[in-house]
């Protein structure tokens, strides 16, 4: 057991330099400031205090949630349907449907967003259908729409992909049992099939909402300059602003939001299969 | 992608040796230059036909901000030309990373306009040679915006509620604080932080009211489609468009705007800087100038092919975009101060963010 362990070793070597030091570096550059000459950096909570008392700055955070909880609802509305379908399709058909909802990400997401650019752009394909119905002045690009559009289409396929897997895990019999048993199939679906696949659903949730919140390639490409969520403005303080130490503030901010909703998230689902424990 | 490299090498090897055995000069067979340009500013045919003609091989990368090609020239990255504006020229030259030319082996500076050379940050052009150069301006619907409004109200009119939602911005906080401080009737370069909050005030007003959208490079193929009503747009941006769509005009407001230019310059560390000096004559000369201004449609800083162009054999004949305005008193050249730049930087961010709370 002890040899065993020991292999682990390279892998918390590579732990710590790859995904703890950057952390640790943001939280040193967030409770930090550019000091004087004499001592480089001073601790200060100035970064956090200019973000909470910032109308502008809660606004943008407000609209980003607002926007991840729009894409995480849909996604899940969208995504179930096909999971399920998927899952109780026959084991051929099954994997090339998954196959299809997996090959678009491996094409880089940029490159996919740009298309959409060219499919939404004024004159592009979705006007010209539009237009056939009389609406051809209806702008489509560089509206929240897109950004929504962009956020679903990128990021649906983890939440299908979940469901999916714990839907396919799912023993069988339990719906022949409850069938068996004269339950119909919407209570079927809702009192057995529906249950069991909520681990899945909890955790396409996490996959979708972290990286809608905290996105900022979406926003730019299809929402123009003048859609700003709050990953714009992180990486607009690194990039151009220049002040790292604010950035790293606004991110540390972010990651505790998320760890937050992650946490709240992981409790319900425990409370609705501890519930559901009892009664039975 | 390697293979693909390898390809465009041998492809770029035989064109060296093709060259060397018709040539006449192919003095620098073998040899290689470097150069870190803008994307898409350079003529069709000027790579190849330097490499005709002097027999070595051209190596370009391409940049899409002044920002980004700084982080690798101050990293030590080897180039032997680059093609940075005018505020980042004197940025490298304070930090020390540019060499002087050596003017014996340049014979360009005679053909040069002269409105485009002396310029401050390069007063003796010690440093560098222009490449291209212009002005910023509004782009204009000739059939939906009146001229006479436009003189009136210079940069004023993208705050004017007739047209509203008809608008671009140039998502750019150089640009944007331009035009803010040139319509308030300050300097472009001011430091002063009551006039910088002032412009910043303007703007804001005009993302809360005017529904505008901030675009880039996107603004170019959209004006020559008629689009939006105005937009603010580099000169040789306009003359695209204006050579595109005639309905399509180009004004400069006579509160003053930004005389800029991008200048060739060889950094410290160039490996080959006999050859980056050949490459800057190629440039100047007649050839190269109106290869590069023909193809990218920005201002030749050669005199005789910025004539050629605007008269009446010449590609940009009648669009007034092409020829930079020369004696507004109220015109300048952008210069470099870190810390006013971080506090537009920071002012602009504030913008879009009110511009997407508006929304």
């Amino acid at each position: 057991m002890k040899r065993f362990s020991q292999l682990a070793l390279p892998y918390i070597v590579w732990a710590v330099i790859m995904l703890l030091l950057p952390m640790l570096l943001i939280v040193l550059y967030a409770f930090t400031d550019t000091g004087n000459e004499i001592m480089t950096f001073r601790f200060t909570l100035a970064n956090f205090v200019k973000f909470f008392t910032d109308r502008d700055f809660l606004l943008v955070l407000w609209r980003s949630i607002k926007i991840a909880l729009k894409t995480t609802v849909i996604c899940v509305l969208l995504g179930y349907p096909i999971a399920y379908f998927i899952a109780f399709s026959s084991d051929r058909l099954r994997n090339r449907l998954i196959l299809c909802i997996t090959l678009p990400t491996w094409i880089n997401m940029l490159v996919r967003t740009y298309a959409w650019i060219g499919l939404l752009s004024d004159g592009g394909i979705f006007q010209q259908i539009l237009g056939i119905f009389g609406l051809g002045d209806t702008e489509l690009l560089y509206t929240e729409g897109a950004v929504l559009l962009g956020m679903v289409y990128n990021f649906i396929p983890f939440m299908i992909l979940q469901i999916n897997t714990s839907l396919t895990k799912m023993d069988r019999s339990l719906t022949d049992a409850s069938h068996d048993l004269g339950a119909d199939g919407i209570q079927t679906f809702l009192r057995v099939t529906l249950p069991l696949s909520l681990p899945g659903v909890v955790s396409g949730i996490s996959l979708v909402f972290l990286p809608a919140v905290s996105s900022f390639s979406i926003p730019k490409l299809l929402g123009g300059g003048q859609f700003f969520l709050i990953g714009n403005v992180i990486e607009n303080q690194f990039i151009t602003v220049g002040e790292w130490n604010f950035g790293s503030s606004i991110s540390l901010i972010m990651a505790l939001i998320m760890m937050a909703t992650m946490y709240v998230v992981r409790r319900l689902e425990a409370y609705s299969s501890g519930g559901r424990k009892e009664r039975d | 992608m390697k293979r693909f490299g390898i390809i465009c090498a041998l492809a770029l090897m035989a064109a060296g040796l093709s060259g060397c055995g018709g040539g006449e000069k192919g003095e620098y067979a073998g040899q290689t230059l470097h150069i870190y340009n803008w994307g898409e500013y350079t003529g069709e045919n000027l790579i190849s036909d330097f490499e005709e003609l002097t027999g070595c091989d051209v190596i370009m990368d391409t940049f899409e901000s002044n920002e980004q090609m700084y982080i690798r020239v101050a990293a030590q990255d080897s180039y032997d030309i680059l093609v940075p504006s005018d505020y980042m020229i004197e940025r490298l030259l304070q930090e020390d990373l540019l060499q002087p030319l050596d003017k014996s082996k340049l014979d360009c500076f005679d053909k040069l306009d002269p409105d485009v050379l002396g310029l401050p940050y390069d007063p003796d052009n010690e440093y560098s040679v222009p490449y291209f150069w212009g002005t910023v301006g509004i782009v204009y619907d000739k059939n939906k915006v009146a001229l006479e409004d436009l003189e009136a109200e210079g940069f004023g009119i993208f705050a004017d509620e007739k047209y509203k939602g008809d608008i671009y911005l140039y998502d750019s906080e150089r640009d944007s604080f331009m035009m803010a401080l040139k319509y308030l009737g300050y300097s472009m370069n001011t430091s002063d932080e009551a006039e910088l909050n002032e412009a910043y005030e303007w703007l804001v007003g005009i993302v809360e009211t005017m529904e505008p959208e901030i675009v880039t490079d996107e603004i170019i193929d959209n004006m020559a489609q008629g689009r939006k009503a105005l937009g603010l747009i580099y000169s040789g941006d306009a003359a695209y468009v204006i050579s595109e769509n005639p309905d399509m005009g180009f004004y400069l407001p006579e509160t003053g705007t930004n005389i800029w230019s991008d200048a060739m310059v060889i950094p410290k560390s160039a490996e080959n800087p006999d050859l980056a000096h050949e490459f800057i004559n190629f440039v100047s000369s007649y050839d190269g100038a109106l290869d590069n201004s023909v193809t990218v449609g920005y201002t030749s800083p050669n005199l005789e092919v910025m004539e050629y162009l605007s008269g009446e054999d010449g590609d940009y004949y009648g669009i007034d975009a092409y020829i930079p305005r020369s004696g507004n008193k109220n015109d300048e050249v952008f210069s470099y101060d870190p810390d006013t730049r971080v506090i537009i930087s920071d002012l602009w961010s504030r913008v879009k963010i009110a511009a997407s709370n508006a929304g």
